[in-house]
């Protein structure tokens, strides 16, 4: 591709040179995610609509009786949790409510991976923080992540009102009856699932607020 | 905002083809500069390329990203507004040698204070919490990818998308951006560009390391006062 002849053929790949054709697509392309994206968001949405008020209502009835919140996910979905957590915490509008995200310390999170296991740094977690009657929720777009289906586990054992959210076709999560509410995002793309997850989280939120 | 993401997507693929790191801040929601950097490093899609990008998030972002930061780098920063810290980041980058992208929403920052804005006009700060920055991210490194398609674009010189008609603020005679380093002798070694250099500071007297100075024939002219936020 960079050889010294390449000038002599600017039509084969290397030596594209139509930067304002492909970035006539790129804009394109960029547009038309942002629409699947809005899309699949408003039917998520209006399709959940009456799950999301059941479940808005048992987490206000939780936060008001004390308990609190453990968020968790791996990655982007780590990342995810954290900004739900920062939500709930440092709202831009209403009620600061507990809600703690189980990937932010690193020493505990490298220590439980390093000893006994990535697959079960948030349930034993739960065991050293949880208390009955608080709340785990867990984000997954693929819904089958061992690590969040073990801390469902410990979460149900616990007496904790357990919450997933999860993506595709729900997988493990969606199946699986530690998980007493699962919200499902039906897309095969991971970061529309991510992206319609976090507007739903933002949601519920917002409806927990008005219950507080 | 698809023509903006369009051309940060484009310079990103070029930066990184020419070895360069992406460096991501957010002040105020540091999980979101960790979810830009995880996408490039562990891209959702097997077979894309893994990605130099890393989240700062020390207390003191200016030090940090001083230390961190090589010419030819890129700053992606999360924001919404125009805080005294922002601002002091994102002046310091043409002295660093830095390319910038803002994402952000509400009010415009001025023009010129970073390269590439992905701006959402008509949101505030539920844009950081809603899935809107997350889609905005997710759309840029999808889009860089796209051009990773297309080598011979990329191989293209960088310079001249940025200075259109071979002239631009930062590098006529109105003087280079140039933050000082230290003392030597009669002379003031300053990076501009990224590049250390001496240059005479006795009209801008006293300076200290970290202050801004604009600099022409080796001469600092001016002081750049801190943006007035």
């Amino acid at each position: 591709m960079t050889e010294d002849t390449d000038f002599l053929y600017p039509f084969i790949e290397g030596g594209e040179q139509d930067a304002a054709g492909l970035l006539a697509d790129l804009a394109t392309s960029a547009a038309a995610k942002g629409a699947t994206s809005a899309h699949l968001q408003a039917v998520t949405l209006a399709d959940r609509d009456a799950a999301m008020t059941t479940l808005a209502q048992a987490i206000a009835e939780r936060f008001n009786a004390g308990g609190r919140l453990f968020v968790f996910g791996n990655g982007g979905s780590a990342t995810d949790a954290a900004g739900i957590v920062a939500l709930f915490r440092t709202p831009p509008w209403g009620r600061a409510l507990r809600a703690r995200s189980l990937v932010a310390d690193h020493a505990v999170l490298t220590a439980l991976g390093n000893d006994v296991g990535f697959e079960l740094v948030f349930s034993r977690q739960l065991i050293a923080y949880a208390r009955e009657g608080d709340m785990a929720l867990g984000l997954s777009t693929s819904g089958n992540s061992t690590n969040l289906l073990n801390a469902f586990a410990e979460a149900r054992r616990r007496g904790l009102l357990t919450l997933g959210l999860a993506g595709s076709d729900g997988g493990q999560m969606a199946a699986s009856s530690d998980v007493e509410h699962c919200l499902v995002v039906s897309s095969s793309s991971v970061h529309r699932i991510q992206e319609t997850q976090t507007a739903m989280a933002f949601e519920l939120w917002s409806r927990v607020q008005s219950l507080v | 905002l698809p023509e903006d993401l369009a051309s940060a997507s484009m310079t990103l693929a070029r930066r990184f083809s020419s070895k360069a790191t992406l460096w991501c801040w957010s002040p105020r929601w540091p999980q979101h500069a960790e979810h830009v950097a995880v996408e490039f490093v562990h891209p959702v899609i097997v077979g894309k390329r893994a990605l130099p990008a890393v989240a700062v998030s020390d207390a003191d972002p200016i030090t940090a990203l001083r230390t961190l930061v090589e010419a030819g780098d890129v700053l992606l920063v999360v924001a919404t507004a125009m805080t005294t810290e922002v601002a002091a980041v994102l002046q310091r980058a043409p002295a660093w040698g830095i390319e910038t992208i803002w994402l952000g929403s509400g009010p415009r920052p001025r023009f010129g204070l970073a390269d590439h804005l992905l701006w959402f006009d008509d949101l505030g700060d539920e844009a950081a919490g809603n899935g809107t920055f997350v889609l905005a991210y997710h759309v840029l490194w999808e889009l860089t990818h796209v051009c990773f398609e297309h080598p011979g674009l990329l191989a293209q010189p960088i310079a001249d998308e940025e200075c259109p008609d071979g002239h631009c603020l930062t590098c006529s005679d109105e003087g280079r951006v140039a933050e000082v380093v230290g003392l030597n002798g009669p002379f003031t070694l300053v990076r501009s560009a990224g590049e250390t250099e001496e240059v005479d500071t006795t009209l801008v007297e006293p300076v200290a390391p970290g202050d801004l100075v604009l600099v022409h024939a080796g001469v600092a002219l001016s002081r750049l006062d801190a943006e007035q936020v």
